[in-house]
């Protein structure tokens, strides 16, 4: 087991304490009726682990997005548990990394697990060269060698199919596109175990999104990462994807083998979003 | 229990081991956008196979061969029944109830789908799409495309369609392809849906011998045919599905025939 | 009140500063924030390095004042001057006499005393190293907090990439007892290996950013630098001082139409060596 998420949720508000059980898809609404805090994940468990692909389907503000910043602890959960990889405390017990010294979540951040978000902005400083951002990673993950974290950059300029010579330009002298590939780069540099992907080719050209999954598929197929992919398009899912979980306010509606989502949705929901496609 | 699989054993020292033992499974579609309207994919259905061995899914369009295929690989969720798959370490898994993860570890060496229809991207080339599966079980990519392309000259692909994208291809080369694709990588029991279906004679033959070939390797097969003189070559078992549906045993046909 | 107190700050704000000093020493390289108080001097003109001296000064303390290496500059002799005058202690140029130093921008050529007994204060422009790759303080904390400078780290690995070395001259970041990054204030590189394992206690004031920290004695400093890489200080490889002649310690470099011309940076070593080879 790679990721275990366990009754993992995060409510916005002063919490009446009946939020959670309030809210959620059978009642169709993630606002609690009682204190109208905002339950954005409501007890959500699933697992993922070695090699598999995991999509998160849903609309927006079901809380896709959410659940994934709660993984790479870009935000706190507000209660349940995150397991990561057979990382354990200091009693041998599994170590619930929401409750783990900075330390330790700094380390999963830099090193084992890498977020790729649709907004380049959010995954790349654009301070710095593209090559000093897949640099930041090689050496948030420890390198202190200089031609080994040149070398590095180099080999994963290289591996995005982008000239090695525009190493040290800068992000925004690149495409949409181009810089989704280095964001690509800079999260793979750090050879983590699992890669968060936020919308990673919302808003790009279709021609360049097709180009950019073919690379985030061969990449994984070559390295051996788990993926967990927040899209709402359904091809991207279908396209990467091994196991799809369905969401809504807050709650996950279904969990189940990509193609059997597609193919056999059996929640009304899961239906009616695979009855939309275009 | 030891006992009685013991004696089960013993009894059919001549026979081959069984793969698959499906059991009185039902399939029932509710179409929550039609006001949550019931259609039975199929009831009833009980079937096993033995490795080396092709059952033949029979009967009309629309009877439910292709939805039964899809509930053994799981794409499809049974409403009832069992479907018990003996793995090679003599371990039994329910693929109705086993994990979606132990689905995907089966998927990757033990249970393949040869679907009708190629999916692929558009940019890959035929030997690339074909030589995928293998070197995802980690062949070396240049093993894999050796194999690729001696699988694809077998079904009668010509050489200089090996770098385009299967897309552009022919009805019946695309279900070459796929094929090829469907069975390189090893596996223990394939789904076959109408491997034959838009083929002509020449190819038919081709994909037949091929499939004669698996089944002296030991894989187990379970494939949708229409054309009886197909069926007469390669299977070693029909099951007709219709209301009431039946296995028989392939002489029966033979005989009739 | 009729009279100023000992040191011109009052007690309590020398207590509040004497306990950020205290954590200061006790975190090597951890910024402490400090309620600065308003000198006679404007901020920025070094009241963070005067705010700790006159905290810590004592009757029996002998106090050197340096402004980049000179004891005469106006800055040095009016900061010394005030000293002395709210104290009434003793005052020298001679680095080994002196228990306090305060100091701008430059360490005294002459080694210290190896029994700990010298201070060194450090007035400070901006005491976070962090400012330049992260403007969000509250995420400097968090970077700190972590060990996590891999953004200094990328700044050198560009300018590595870019011009062959850093490109940085003064305030070259420092690793503290393998934990702290911080900003040494605007020293010359020259000085950073003079820092380590260094016998005087180290204070850092900033009086405009209201900040103070500390490198107790024979503390690890550590200049940034990769593994494969060399840290290089200023070369002046065949120079020596116009004045006393003096080679091997770091000069001021004058330009005029004549050419460049070197003195010794540190005045104090310049005259000393100056009577030395005129004795001899």
């Amino acid at each position: 087991m790679l990721l275990e998420v366990q009754d993992l949720s995060k409510i916005y508000g002063n919490s009446c304490g009946s939020c959670l059980a309030l809210t959620g898809e059978e009642h169709g609404r993630a606002i609690c009726p009682e204190c109208a805090s905002v339950v954005a994940i409501n007890s959500i468990s699933l697992t993922a682990r070695k090699n598999e692909i995991l999509g998160i389907v849903g609309e927006s503000g079901s809380g896709k997005s959410t659940l994934l910043q709660l993984i790479y602890q870009d935000i706190t959960a507000s209660c349940g548990k995150i397991f990561f990889n057979g990382l354990t405390d200091d009693r041998n017990q599994p170590l619930n990394i929401l409750k783990a010294m900075p330390a330790t979540v700094s380390h999963l951040r830099n090193k084992e697990m890498s977020m790729i978000y649709q907004n380049p902005h959010l995954g790349l400083n654009f301070l710095f060269s593209a090559g000093g951002n897949i640099a930041q990673r090689i050496i948030g993950a420890g390198e202190r060698n200089y031609e080994k974290i040149r070398k590095g950059a180099l080999g994963f300029i290289d591996r995005i199919d982008m000239e090695t010579s525009r190493i040290d330009d800068y992000p925004e002298n690149f495409s949409g596109g181009q810089q989704q590939r280095i964001q690509i780069a800079k999260a793979l540099s750090s050879s983590p175990k699992l890669l968060l992907l936020d919308e990673p080719t919302t808003g790009l050209d279709v021609s360049v999104q097709a180009k950019i999954l073919d690379l985030i598929k061969e990449l994984q197929q070559e390295i051996g990462f788990s993926m967990i992919i927040v899209s709402h398009d359904l091809g991207v899912i279908n396209h990467l994807t091994d196991i799809t979980v369905v969401m809504k306010h807050g709650t996950l509606v279904e969990y189940g083998l990509t193609d059997q989502i597609l193919e056999d949705p059996q929640h009304p929901y899961t239906q009616l979003l695979v009855s939309s496609i275009l | 229990m030891i006992n009685i699989s013991e004696t089960k054993t013993k009894t059919k020292t001549e026979t081959k081991t069984k793969i698959i033992d499906v059991q009185k499974i039902e399939k029932v579609f509710t179409l929550h956008e039609r006001n949550s309207t019931q259609v039975t994919g199929f009831s009833d259905v009980s079937f096993s196979v033995n490795r080396g061995d092709l059952l033949a899914l029979t009967g009309v369009s629309g009877v439910g061969k292709s939805s039964i295929l899809k509930a053994i690989y799981r794409t499809y969720l049974v409403s009832s029944g069992e479907i018990l798959f003996h793995r090679s370490d003599k371990s039994v898994v329910d693929l109705v109830t086993c994990s979606e993860s132990q689905i995907l570890q089966l998927r990757k060496r033990e249970i393949g789908f040869v679907t009708q229809f190629l999916k692929i991207l558009p940019r890959v080339s035929a030997l690339q799409a074909v030589a995928a599966p293998l070197v995802e079980t980690g062949v070396s990519e240049q093993d894999s495309l050796y194999q690729a392309a001696n699988l694809l000259n077998m079904l009668g692909i010509r050489e200089e369609l090996f770098n385009i994208s299967p897309l552009t291809f022919s009805g019946g080369e695309q279900q070459r392809v796929n094929i090829a694709r469907g069975v390189i990588a090893p596996k223990d029991l394939i789904l076959l849906d109408e491997p034959t279906a838009s083929l002509d004679e020449q190819s038919s033959d081709r994909v037949l011998t091929l499939l004669a070939d698996m089944k002296e390797k030991g894989i187990a097969m379970i494939g949708i045919f229409h054309d009886r003189k197909k069926i007469e070559r390669v299977a070693d078992k029909t099951y007709e599905i219709t209301r009431k549906n039946t296995e028989k045993p392939f002489q029966a046909i033979r005989e009739v025939a | 009140m009729n009279s100023t107190t000992f040191a011109f700050i009052d007690e309590d704000a020398k207590k509040e500063i004497r306990r950020s000093l205290l954590k200061a020493v006790a975190l090597p390289g951890y910024i402490v924030p400090f309620a600065s108080r308003e000198m006679p001097v404007a901020r920025g003109w070094g009241t963070g390095g005067l705010q700790i001296t006159l905290s810590i000064i004592l009757e029996r303390d002998v106090l050197k004042v340096i402004d980049q290496g000179c004891d005469a500059s106006v800055n040095a002799v009016n900061i010394r001057d005030f000293i002395t005058e709210v104290t009434g202690v003793k005052e020298t140029v001679n680095t080994s006499e002196a228990s306090i130093i305060q100091t701008r921008h430059r360490i005294p050529e002459h080694e210290f005393a190896k029994d700990e007994k010298q201070i060194l204060v450090f007035q400070v422009p901006t005491p976070e190293v962090l400012t330049t790759v992260e403007p969000d303080t509250a995420k400097q904390k968090q970077m700190h907090a972590n060990s996590d400078y891999a953004k200094l780290w990328v700044l050198l690995y560009e300018d590595t990439s870019q011009y062959g070395d850093s490109r940085i001259s003064n305030r070259y970041p420092v690793l503290i007892n393998d934990h702290y990054v911080m900003d040494p204030s605007p020293i010359p590189k020259y000085d950073i290996p003079r820092m380590d394992n260094s016998p005087v206690l180290q204070l850092f004031g900033a009086g405009r950013e209201k900040r103070i920290y500390a490198i107790p004695p024979y503390t690890s400093v550590k200049p940034l630098k990769f593994d494969d890489r060399e840290f290089k200080v200023e070369s002046f490889s065949g120079i020596s001082c116009e004045r006393c002649g003096a080679q091997n310690v770091f000069f001021d470099e004058v330009r005029r139409e004549t050419g460049n011309h070197y003195f010794c940076s540190d005045t104090e070593y310049c005259d000393q060596h100056l009577e030395k080879s005129n004795a001899s």
